[in-house]
Parts: C-alpha cells; sequence; structure tokens
C-alpha cells in the first residue's frame, strides 16, 4: 500500500453558538494517499470547504488532529505554522491574485515570502510560467487576464515553493466547461510529473470524473461515502452520491423515449425495452451483435451514452429487443451473466 | 497686495504640506493598526481595537476650533510656541492624526480578504501580509483617502488666523472682511478653488494610474 499523506481523525468544527450553531464537521476521518487526487464532492453548506481549510489550518477544528506527511498540523502555531503552510499549495475559486503585482510578481510572491533569493527567485518563476504556458503573459496585471489564465498563474503560484500537497477549493467552479477542462487537464499534469498529492473540492460530478483516483462524498457535515471514483459510479451507495451522479449517468429515461413509449402505450411494444449500464471491462466487446447472432432477436439502439472515467469507460444504453419470447429471455440473462446491470423499463409480459 | 497674497499662499502651503505629512506619518499606522486587531481580521486584539477606535472618535469630535485652543499648553512644549505658522502646524496635524487613521482604515478594509487569506495559506507572516499585500493592494484607495485628508487640512488651516497663523484664511478674514477689501477676499477664496481643484484632480488621477484592478 502506498504511504499516506493525509491524515484526518475524528474532526470536528463548530461554528457559532446556541441557537446559531452549525456542526459544519462533523467527526470527520479520511486518509489521502500520497500522489493521489482526492476528490470531495459535495453541496454547498455540506462542509467541504471547511474540510479543505482545515488541512492548511486556515480554520481550526475544535477537536481531532490532522497530519501531514507525518507532522501533526493542528497543534502548530506561529513560526512553525507558516513553515509547515509552505510546503502546502492551495489554489481558490476566485484565484485571489494581488491586483497590484503582475503575472510574474504574483508568481514571486510565494517565494519572496519564504526568503528565497532574487537570481533563484526569477529562475523559479520563469519555469512555472512555461509549465503553466503564460510565458507571454509574464508582464500582465490580473485584470488583463480571463479566468482559465488567473487560474494558471493561481497554479504557478501554489507550486512555487515545491509543496507536497496542492488544495483546490472549487478550482473551477468559476470557469466554463471548456477552459475547467484544460485546467483539469494542468492539474492532472503537475499530478503525474511531481508526484504531487492533490486535494479538491467540487459540486461538480464532471471535475471528480475526470481526474480523481478517490473521493469522498460530504453531506450535512458527513462523510456519507468514500470510494474509489469507478467504484462510485458503479455502485453508488449513499442518496447524496446518487444525486450527483444523475447529471452525469443520466440514470432517468430520456424524455424522447418516454414521450415514444407513451404514445404508442406499452403493451403495444413490440419487445422489450430494456436499459443496461455497464462500466469497465464489457465496454469493449462485442456483446450487443453476439446477443443478435445467439438467439435470433433484433436489437434496436434507442438511445446511448458512453463516458470515461480517467481511463475507464461507463455508460448507459437503452434497446429494444424484439424476436420470440423465449429467445428475449434467454437473451437477457445473457447480458446478466456478462456482468451488465439490466433493467426492464416495458414491453411483453411486464408490468407497467 | 500680490506680495502679501503670494505670502498667504506660500504659508497655507507650508502647513497643510507640514501637518498632511507628520498626520500620515502617524495616522498610516494608526490606521493599520485598527484594522489588522479588527474581530476576524490577521491579528484581533480586541482590547487594542477597541481603545484605539475610541480615542479616534474623541479626536474627530472635536470642533478644530477648541482643539487648537486646548491643545496650546502641548504645542508650546512640542514647538516652543503656540502662535503663527509654526503654532498652527501642531493642532492641524493633531486633528488629522486620527481623520488619516480612519482613511487609511477604510482603504484598507476594502482590500479583498480572499487575497489576504491565500497569502496567510503561503505562510506570510503578519509582517509580510501588511506590507505586502495590505498596502500596496490598498494603494489607489490610500492615495484617494490622503487627497480627502489634504483638501480637509487646507479648510481648517483657515482657521489657523485665530492664533496668528497666517495663511489665504487669515488674509481674507483681515483684509477682506475686517477692512472691506472685497478684492483679496475674492482672490484669496479663488487661489483656494484652485489649490483645493489642483489637490483632488492630482489625487484622482494618481490613484486611477495605480489602479491595476
Amino acid at each position: 500500500m502506498s504511504e499516506v499523506m493525509i491524515e484526518l481523525e475524528n474532526v470536528t468544527k463548530i461554528y457559532g453558538q446556541g441557537e446559531r450553531r452549525v456542526v459544519a464537521l462533523a467527526d470527520v476521518s479520511l486518509q489521502i494517499k500520497k500522489g493521489e487526487i482526492f476528490g470531495i464532492i459535495g453541496l454547498s453548506g455540506a462542509g467541504k470547504s471547511t474540510l479543505i481549510r482545515c488541512i492548511n489550518k486556515l480554520e481550526e477544528p475544535q477537536s481531532g488532529t490532522i497530519r501531514l506527511a507525518g507532522q501533526e498540523i493542528t497543534n502548530l502555531k506561529g513560526k512553525e505554522l507558516r513553515a509547515a503552510r509552505r510546503k502546502i499549495g492551495m489554489i481558490f475559486q476566485h484565484f485571489n491574485l494581488l491586483s497590484s503585482r503582475t503575472v510574474y510578481r504574483n508568481i514571486a510572491f510565494p517565494l519572496e515570502i519564504s526568503g528565497v533569493k532574487p537570481k533563484e527567485r526569477d529562475e523559479r518563476v520563469r519555469s512555472l510560467l512555461e509549465l503553466v504556458g503564460l510565458a507571454d503573459k509574464i508582464n500582465a496585471y490580473p485584470s488583463e487576464l480571463s479566468g482559465g489564465q488567473k487560474q494558471r498563474v493561481g497554479i504557478a503560484r501554489a507550486l512555487a515553493n515545491n509543496p507536497e500537497v496542492l488544495l483546490c477549493d472549487e478550482a473551477t467552479s468559476a470557469l466554463d466547461p471548456e477552459t475547467t477542462k484544460s485546467i483539469l487537464r494542468l492539474l492532472q499534469d503537475v499530478n503525474r510529473r511531481f508526484g504531487l498529492t492533490i486535494v479538491l473540492i467540487t459540486h461538480q460530478m464532471e471535475v471528480i470524473k475526470e481526474i480523481c483516483d478517490t473521493v469522498a462524498v460530504i453531506d450535512d457535515g458527513r462523510i456519507v461515502e468514500q470510494s474509489s471514483v469507478v467504484d462510485l459510479f458503479a455502485h453508488p451507495r449513499s442518496a447524496a452520491a446518487r444525486r450527483f451522479m444523475k447529471g452525469v449517468l443520466h440514470t432517468e429515461i430520456p424524455p424522447e423515449i418516454k414521450e415514444r413509449m407513451a404514445a404508442v402505450g406499452p403493451e403495444k411494444l413490440p419487445g422489450k425495452t430494456v436499459r443496461i449500464s455497464f462500466i469497465g471491462g464489457v465496454a469493449g466487446e462485442p456483446v450487443i451483435s453476439s446477443v443478435i447472432r445467439q438467439f435470433h432477436v433484433d436489437v434496436n439502439i434507442l438511445y446511448a451514452k458512453l463516458d470515461f472515467i480517467k481511463n475507464t469507460p461507463f455508460g448507459s444504453l437503452i434497446v429494444e429487443i424484439t424476436g420470440a419470447e423465449t429467445n428475449i429471455e434467454a437473451a437477457l440473462k445473457y447480458l446478466t451473466a456478462q456482468g451488465l446491470k439490466l433493467e426492464v423499463l416495458t414491453g411483453v409480459g411486464a408490468d407497467s | 497686495m500680490w506680495v502679501q497674497i503670494l505670502n498667504a499662499t506660500i504659508e497655507t502651503i507650508y502647513m497643510v504640506g507640514v501637518a498632511l505629512v507628520v498626520s500620515a506619518l502617524f495616522g498610516i499606522p494608526l490606521g493599520i493598526l485598527l484594522v489588522i486587531t479588527g474581530p476576524r481580521h490577521i491579528k484581533p486584539l480586541p482590547v487594542v481595537h477597541r481603545t484605539l477606535s475610541v480615542v479616534i472618535n474623541v479626536g474627530r469630535s472635536l470642533p478644530f476650533i477648541i482643539l487648537l485652543v486646548a491643545i496650546i499648553p502641548f504645542t508650546r512644549w512640542l514647538v516652543g510656541t503656540s502662535i503663527g505658522t509654526t503654532g498652527a502646524i501642531v493642532p492641524l496635524t493633531v486633528s488629522a492624526i486620527p481623520f488619516m487613521a480612519r482613511v487609511v482604515e477604510t482603504a484598507l478594509l476594502e482590500v479583498d480578504w480572499g487575497v489576504i487569506e491565500a497569502a496567510q495559506a503561503m505562510g506570510a507572516s503578519t509582517w509580510q501580509i501588511i506590507t505586502k499585500v495590505l498596502i500596496p493592494e490598498a494603494v489607489p484607495g490610500l492615495v484617494l483617502g490622503v487627497t480627502m485628508v489634504a483638501v480637509s487640512l487646507i479648510s481648517y488651516s483657515a482657521m489657523a488666523g485665530a492664533v496668528g497663523g497666517g495663511g489665504l484664511g487669515d488674509l481674507a478674514i483681515r483684509y477682506g472682511y475686517q477692512r472691506f477689501r472685497g478684492d483679496i477676499m475674492l482672490i484669496t477664496v479663488l487661489v483656494l478653488v484652485v489649490m483645493v481643484q489642483g489637490i483632488q484632480s492630482f489625487g484622482g488621477w494618481l490613484a486611477s494610474r495605480l489602479n491595476h484592478r
């Protein structure tokens, strides 16, 4: 097993007192492995922002311990805390760049803080500018940059002191989908190149799906589910996880198909309408054509969606299978045996 | 007449200039202290914050003409005289310091909290946050604030005549009003208007030049 980079043990954070008391984190325990991209997903107000801010002690939990690379963060103060924070990069939803400084001087800022000498600083800033692809914007002010470019400056700035961990606080929430993708690719790139551990919080399942290895679902201050991203997509256990999945997996029947079924009347549909969901493995195999050949049925694909979680394909199909009833039954059994998840939506013999 | 007006103009510039610089020297650090010791800021110190706030409010609420007289012993102790242009600079400065502190406070509170937090996350010390984040980020606001104090000082300096401080206001009262010299009154007022206008325009121009937001 790879070593643990960040460890949270029974972390509790409460805001306010009396009637205004809000439990932001309730007894949260987590382990984040070195070199992984760990995603925390939750709705706004679920506590995810508090959670990530506890890791560099921007928020102080009431109880519990947080260790980073074996060092306990929770009891650090003053100089020691500042030294520890230099090894934790952080990027923000609203970028938080210094408006009075150019791109170059924004990236130089953390190096000034940690007392890096000017010559070394200059070399470091220039190589970081290359890394994030902003060498031509060196003398621009943040107000002259697009959102994506600002976040690139934010990433360069966060990497300046060669951190072991990068915290991303809703880093792509203020960006359009296209720019989000490019920022995620950059994060994935630095993760692979430098073996950097990345912790990101988001409310977008797309972000988790795109780059995370492990995911924790947070709801109402509690971690309700934690697993590898592929497992979460294959078997979401918590209601919160299923809610997030909806938009991404299309577990709903598309409206066009619903309309079609309603128009014909379910009992009059020729065969069976079945939803087939799959993840990993079988996506590469010609199951549909072997069903047609082996069982002498016709398969009409009504709807299909295929996507990838990192490198694992997943998706769902809605098909209409027609033919002799016994053949259809045999075909469905065969598909189930292939590890596919089937759901008969309607058709011959099915209850409506 | 023109010689008198020229001399009075120089006296006004001298009084306002010295008072502005000295009040900035004291008022800016006070303003910074006021902000950072506030609740939920980078160095919360409730007692210091509240005490400072009360003292500043007291200073701000004293009418200038009363302050002028009230601190005569202090003025005499500090500069050796309580009259004349030099004697007027002390009360002008004393009254401008709390004003300056509030103006600085307003400018610093405008700085985006997210940027301060980003600096904290990088491991910046309180001193580094003040010198590298708070002040540089607030520069346009600070320039406009200092401009405002300068304009107020010109208006206060007109009252310096009460202690024989000279300056344009004094000239306007003694010649323009008491000796019925309407022409002198008119010219001093014009000079004052031009001066205020000039300071305001320069301040505005400088602030927008320094603003990269």
